[in-house]
């Protein structure tokens, strides 16, 4: 569906090289970054806003790297939605079919389907400065569909509103992505509607390409540390490659107090890090004794109930992790009973683990 | 004193200074050589030659500023800096200089072509649109492109995504977006040309019921020591001026109240 082929564009002072990513029909792909990452400067070199300077975008076999903005036929909802406040919401969902002259009888079915899933019936002849948020993201989303587009394009749409409005939106574009088997593009800062929305994520820190997989292995073998810093995994720990063998490495890391076996590849004596998914922790104890290969950790425990979860601090004199734990829980009430205390035993499973070369 | 009470002093000091200015126009002010001034053949003359001439240079200098403002407005090109300062160029120069200006092109070779084979501009109707164009192009060219500016990009960009050209962005979200500002701008850049004095006066000299403008008749009509009739012109043209101020002043309320 959409292809892009070592991307590279500018936008000012700044510049992004060696874009490469692929999004399949049907599929949501987001691109995932902090402010200033170049998120929106890949937005627009798909766009056709910003020129570019070298590679190439493909969308249905085509390429569209020299097209104009209005024969890419993409749809496109920016942050500010850009709905046009001197329209109507009628006028305004219409505007691409009249653009484009696009006879009634292929679009009037369409247009009533839209209209219904999403609920703006009542709202076709009013004004844009009436409507609420939530009804605007509704409009706008609807009126980039309208054009038929073959991929659509969210650049934040939802980070202005509220979480309970956010979400009701993210499972209106999971509906829509179904109804219309819809290809989309999602550009956003915010992991949850990354996970929600995406079948697979692009990485990109200060305008390079970190990682482009499955949201999965993003979360679970975050590719840099970069990464693994912007997904908030804060338990990093450095360690040395002691042997090799076909497809798994043994590493000496003096804080986990182990030598441990990964799966992966990288040569004797290299450095990297190991890291610990901040929510796969288990607590170890006389009832509860450890499973085969866990690492176990003996130290401190705090706990910071947070809205949804409950952050755990570990500490001893080697280390320090944080892991979370959904509120409900039962662990959370077992750690309840050990706040604070030292000599408390954790233990960690080898799924819990992932390796990053050291930079 | 407070920063408040200071202000607010010195904003109703600046109302009462012109006020008080006006107001004084009426030491010399006779109803019957008011009435005979205002109606007079050379008045309304006068009247309808600066309606006129400033209308056309307005329509030309519009003609020229809309796309001059929207190319300075959304792209970068070579020579935008020149452009944007050359932009002052009217406003840093006395209309007087800018009239002499435009009388000395008329007097080397090229100029002398244009009048001979092209349009007569020295002391005819099209010196006095020539000398009011050239005043407010830039001016023009300056409050159309703050029109634009206020136009997000991104409605043009999300318009082209739904399949506009460019020519149909302009007209169907650029320009409805600018509508305001840009008759706003365009009652002022009358308004000054409907004023304007210096360079009129050089390109087409003061001929009265020939190139007898308001202002210039204000100016020939104080020459000749004939105050009451001075107070009158200037009456018709504080008049013709407050009421297109106030015009774009309920134009511009009405934008940011949109």
């Amino acid at each position: 569906m959409l292809e892009i082929k070592d991307m590279a564009t500018e936008a000012g002072d700044f510049s992004l090289d060696g874009i490469n990513l692929s999004v399949d029909a049907g599929k949501c792909h987001a691109v995932l970054g902090p402010s200033g990452s170049g998120k929106s400067t890949l937005l627009n070199a798909v766009l056709g806003v910003l020129p570019i300077t070298a590679g190439c975008v493909w969308l249905d076999g085509e390429d569209i790297s020299r097209w104009p903005i209005e024969r890419r036929n993409l749809g496109y909802v920016p942050q500010h939605l850009g709905l046009f406040p001197h329209l109507s919401v009628r006028d305004n969902l219409l505007y691409s079919v009249r653009a484009r002259k696009i006879p009634r009888i292929d679009w009037q079915t369409l247009f009533e389907k839209m209209v219904e899933v999403t609920g703006i019936g009542h709202l076709l002849e009013r004004r844009i400065a009436t409507l609420s948020g939530g009804e605007r993201q509704r409009v706008a989303l609807v009126r980039a569909l309208m054009g038929n587009s073959r991929l659509v394009l969210l650049d934040e749409p939802f980070t202005a509103l509220n979480e309970s409005l956010r979400q009701e939106l993210w499972w209106l574009v999971k509906e829509l992505q179904r109804e219309r088997e819809l290809t989309v593009l999602l550009i956003t800062h915010d992991l949850t509607e990354a996970y929600f929305l995406a079948d697979n994520i692009t990485v990109l820190i200060d305008g390079q390409q970190e990682q482009s997989s499955d949201t999965v292995s993003v979360y679970h073998s975050p590719a840099t540390i970069a990464v693994a810093d912007f997904l908030g995994i804060k338990n990093l720990f450095s360690a040395t490659i002691v042997s090799l063998t076909a497809n798994h490495i043994e590493v000496d890391c003096p804080v986990l107090g182990h030598r441990i076996r990964l799966s992966g590849n990288a040569p004797v004596g290299a450095r990297i890090r190991i890291g610990i998914l901040p929510d796969n922790v288990a607590l170890r104890d006389a009832l509860h004794p450890p499973r085969l290969g866990e690492i176990l950790l003996t130290g401190r425990v705090r706990l910071i109930p947070m809205k949804s979860h409950v952050d755990i601090r570990f500490e001893n004199s080697d280390c320090t992790l944080v892991v979370h734990i959904s509120a409900s829980e039962r662990l959370v009430k077992r750690f309840m009973l050990v706040d604070n205390q030292v000599g408390v035993t954790i233990g960690l499973p080898k799924t819990a683990l992932f390796w990053i070369p050291d930079e | 004193m407070s920063l408040k009470r200071a202000s607010i002093t010195a904003a109703l000091a600046v109302l009462t200074l012109y006020a008080l200015l006006i107001v004084s126009l009426g030491w010399f002010l006779d109803g019957t050589i008011l009435s005979d001034t205002l109606f007079s053949e050379r008045t309304l003359f006068a009247v309808q030659l600066s309606l006129a001439a400033a209308t056309v240079a307005t329509s030309l200098a519009i003609l020229l500023a809309v796309p001059a403002a929207y190319g300075l407005s959304r792209y970068d090109f070579r020579g935008k800096a020149a452009a944007e300062t050359v932009l002052e160029f009217p406003i840093i120069v006395s209309p007087a200089a800018l009239g002499a200006i435009i009388l000395i092109f008329f007097n080397n070779p090229l100029g002398e072509w244009v009048q001979n084979h092209v349009m007569q501009f020295v002391f005819t109707f099209a010196g006095i649109v020539l000398a009011q164009f050239v005043t407010i192009l830039g001016l023009s060219v300056r409050m159309l492109k703050a029109a634009f500016d206020e136009v997000p990009v991104e409605l043009e960009t999300v318009a082209r995504t739904l399949g506009a050209t460019p020519r149909h962005v302009f007209f169907t979200v650029t320009l409805p977006q600018a509508k305001n500002g840009m008759v706003a701008a365009l009652i002022l850049t009358w308004a000054k040309a409907l004023g304007e004095f210096g360079a009129t006066m050089m390109v087409a000299g003061t001929m009265a019921m020939r190139t007898e403008t308001i202002p210039v008749a204000i100016f020939m009509r104080l020459s000749s020591a004939d105050i009451e009739g001075t107070v009158a012109m200037i009456l018709v043209l504080v008049f013709i001026g407050l009421a297109a101020l106030y015009t774009a002043r309920r134009v511009l309320e009405r934008k940011s109240h949109a």
